[in-house]
């Protein structure tokens, strides 16, 4: 730690100042990237998992794990994607692990979820049969598509964060998009293509 | 209107999915406070560990080496800091663990070398220290630009590279190299073999 480091709360800095003055010594100012980053990856995390208390838990090991790598961000600019591709990674080895155990659709069973939404009751069931229908998606899919249509990456953004060709991307974002509208306009399981 | 390309499909053109998305996007809010404090907590951990491991590594002990064994791992060294002297160009870098000895608790002495002579860091990440660019920094010797340190090490497989300069990560060209498993990056691989193992 250097002392004296600190950085004033007032001062709005780039992702690459404090990833430099993290590795500078000054560990303090990493929870500036984590308030950053905290609530927009959280949902991604709880989207891809499906609970919330496996999400919180992997959203915590992600940025763990990209403090104690964190000199291995080579584009300090782009912290964010370099952190997002932990976290997906991270989530697939979950899922993965989870893969058996019953995911449980944050509208009707999370009600801290429910409550953070703050959204009229009657939108609820249409919120329970989107994640419902979201859940049934491949785990290659639901990542394509959260990454495309609720996070807005651009698809050269989406090969950084998973690893995956560009083309392999447009094909997920594709079968995700059809197997949602078939879920959701025709109320069936859909199953993989 | 936006164009698309023939294998992606449209939602902003369709009701449904974008409903979807609309719903999707919408913020969570997680307990801030609690979350941001169990982070940080862990980022703490690790920096008490550090000092406690810098502490451990820099306390004086004895090292008991036969005398073969330590001719052995003596030439072995020399062999491999003479090789990368002739092969690599500024910054040199070359590291050969050496299994020389064993701590009181049994957990096998490896000694890692590098000839860096630009560098003005070098420091030892691993498995076996969280891959904690700050916890097993590499000492420098007065001449010749190299840098050593020598970690206890538990008995298996392990993955580790090392970090010059604070920034640079270079995988160690005297072992065999493990694809890196988290983040892309080639480590290397090193096998601890079991106390009384040949």
């Amino acid at each position: 730690m250097v002392p004296d480091a600190g950085v004033s709360p007032s001062v709005e800095l780039s992702d690459g100042a404090l990833v430099d003055i993290v590795l500078k010594g000054d560990s303090e100012a990493y929870a500036r990237l984590v308030a950053r980053y905290r609530d927009r990856y959280a949902r991604f995390a709880l989207h891809m998992l499906g609970n919330r208390e496996d999400a919180e838990e992997a959203l915590q090991d992600a940025f763990v794990r990209g403090y104690r790598s964190l000199h291995r961000c080579t584009e300090p600019a782009r912290f964010g994607s370099w952190l997002l591709a932990i976290l997906a990674n991270r989530c697939r080895t979950a899922g993965g692990r989870n893969a058996r155990r019953e995911r449980r659709f944050v509208s009707a069973e999370d009600r801290h979820y429910a409550i953070a939404l703050d959204h009229p009751a009657e939108t609820s069931a249409l919120r329970e049969e989107i994640n419902r229908a979201l859940a049934r998606l491949d785990a290659d899919q639901r990542e394509a598509f959260l990454l495309k249509h609720v996070e807005d990456l651009e698809y050269e953004q989406m090969a950084v964060v998973t690893g995956a060709g560009v083309s392999a991307l447009k094909m997920r974002v594709k079968r995700a998009c059809e197997r949602m509208r078939r879920m959701l306009t025709e109320g069936e399981d859909a199953p993989a293509r | 209107m936006r164009q698309h390309d023939e294998t992606e499909a449209a939602p902003n053109e369709d009701d449904v999915l974008e409903r979807a998305a609309e719903e999707l996007r919408r913020p969570l809010r997680i307990d801030a406070a609690l979350f941001d404090a169990r982070v940080m907590d862990e980022v703490h951990r690790g920096s008490t560990g550090l000092r406690d491991r810098i502490a451990q590594l820099t306390r004086p002990r004895t090292i008991r080496v036969s005398p073969l064994t330590a001719l052995a791992a003596a030439l072995v060294f020399a062999v491999a800091i003479a090789g990368s002297a002739l092969y690599f160009s500024a910054p040199r870098v070359h590291a050969m663990p050496t299994d020389i000895a064993r701590t009181a608790s049994g957990s096998p002495l490896v000694q890692f070398g590098f000839v860096a002579p630009h560098a003005s860091s070098v420091a030892l990440v691993g498995d076996f220290n969280n891959w904690d660019p700050k916890a097993t920094p590499l000492r420098a010797a007065s001449t010749g630009g190299v840098w050593s340190v020598e970690v206890p090490i538990q008995p298996g497989r392990h993955l580790y590279a090392f970090v010059v300069d604070g920034t640079v990560w270079r995988p160690d060209p005297a072992a065999p190299q493990a694809s890196g498993e988290d983040y892309g990056e080639p480590n290397s691989a090193l096998t601890v073999a079991e106390p009384g193992a040949q």
